[in-house]
């Protein structure tokens, strides 16, 4: 199958399909998305009742429909772990705030994981299969893998695949108190240098328009997906990435580049440099965190540089590759972990 | 009634709309600022939060919340009567 379109919100310029040249720098455990005009891509009447999260998964999809020049998708998939946490966290605390007796309606409506993509089918008036995968780490993987499905089996000649989390003050409160973000002032830019615990939160809305036929203005072609989880240990990791592999006609020597989901958690990345010693030895690795930041769904981020590396042949410079310029860019791995529990591979290639 | 008018911009998230963009008899639904369903609820919720009025006849809402007026009305009557 094939990645027609693109819609990317993230922390970095990467709406409106910029070419990713220079990294935005951050200070401190956070990254924010760079957001856009919402009234561009939205009515301002529905934009009102729409919270960042859910204003930033339409406009991402609405950019990515644009794109594909596709109107009304066969489907919408997304995948959350997070849902609308803001929205969530409003009504939770006005419950509270007014001893259980009033609900703040719209809060409690759009408080459930799968209201974007029932937003994008609204707006749209489409009424097709729609679906929301809210799978912890697996659930961007687990929403692809449904589309891709779909698309196999001929149910589908287009499908619209998106991932979408947020950070809200209150989770990150949480979760920085839980010590999954690194403490003290670091910048993004140097995540991987630091040999400490955590890593530094983020966010983002990524979708794709994948398609069962091929077209000229395609960015690349997905070769495969495959999730596993909680492995027994390295060799565990080495043997489903070898099987992976060879599972679709490949070798390592045909892999032009690895992006990985190292994200400055020296514990976290031990993985990845033990790869880098052994089945991943000789081969360009990249990161992709220090732009995006850690979230469950970071492996659309991941999808989206490796497509539009494919497409344009070259590595974008946020990403700091050591490698040749000249160099064209035909197939891509993209091999990540969320909290050493939710592993993905997923292989990408020039159509 | 200005003061509903703003209670009813924050309670909606009316963006870019001033209390005096909204007439005293503008209808609320539909034409005029064209509230829907959850906006009513929203409406509910705001005399419950900010005057302590629970709409018991949901038959009623039609005729309370068909202008700011009617609204402004409801609430002074209700606060009449249980002073």
């Amino acid at each position: 199958m094939y990645i027609r379109a693109t819609g990317n919100i993230s922390p970095q310029k990467t709406f409106g399909h910029q070419p990713l040249v220079d990294a935005v720098a951050y200070t401190g455990n956070r990254l924010a998305c760079i957001e856009p005009d919402y009234k561009d891509f939205i009515d301002p009447k529905q934009i009102r009742r729409m919270s960042r999260i859910i204003r930033m998964g339409v406009a991402a999809a609405m950019e990515c429909l644009q794109e594909a020049e596709v109107k009304v998708p066969d489907a919408i998939i997304t995948g959350t772990a997070y849902g609308c946490l803001e929205d969530t966290n409003s009504f939770l605390s006005k419950l509270v705030e007014f001893n259980e007796e009033l609900l703040t309606p719209t809060s409690f409506i759009q408080s459930t994981h799968n209201t974007i993509g029932a937003q994008i089918g609204l707006l749209l008036h489409c009424n097709h299969y729609n679906n929301a995968f809210v799978h912890r780490g697996f659930s961007f993987e687990s929403a692809l893998l449904d589309g891709m499905m779909l698309l196999k089996e001929n149910d589908a000649a287009n499908v619209l695949v998106g991932a979408i989390d947020e950070i809200t003050n209150t989770s990150h409160t949480i979760l920085n108190r839980l010590g999954l973000y690194k403490q003290g002032p670091v910048s993004n830019l140097d995540i991987y240098k630091t040999k400490t615990k955590g890593t530094i939160a983020g966010e983002g809305a990524t979708f794709f328009l994948l398609a069962n036929e091929p077209a000229a203005t395609d960015y690349a072609k997905l070769d495969g997906l495959h999730t596993f989880y909680k492995p027994e240990g390295i060799n565990d990791i080495e043997k489903q990435i070898a099987a992976f592999v060879e599972r679709h006609a490949v070798s390592m020597n045909d892999i032009d580049l690895i992006i990985t989901g190292k994200n400055g958690d020296a514990g976290e990345d031990k993985v990845y440099e033990q790869l880098g010693q052994t089945i991943f030895k000789a081969k360009e690795m990249l990161n992709y965190k220090h732009l995006c930041g850690e979230y469950p769904t970071a492996a659309a981020f991941a999808m989206w540089l490796a497509a539009v590396t494919i497409k344009s042949g070259r590595v974008p410079a946020a990403l700091n590759y050591a490698g040749s310029a000249d160099k064209k860019i035909n197939r891509i791995l993209i091999y990540n972990h969320y909290q050493g529990i939710h592993h993905s591979l997923s292989l990408l290639s020039a159509c | 009634m200005s003061d509903l008018k703003t209670q009813i911009i924050a309670q909606l998230n009316l963006q870019d709309t001033k209390p005096e963009d909204i007439g005293d008899d503008q209808p609320l639904f539909v034409e005029g600022l064209g509230l829907d369903s959850i906006d009513a609820l929203e409406l509910i919720v705001l005399l419950q939060q900010q005057y302590k009025i629970k709409l018991s006849n949901a038959e009623d809402g039609p005729r309370v919340f068909k202008t700011v007026r009617t609204m402004a009305e409801y609430i002074t009557d209700h606060q009449a009567q249980h002073a």
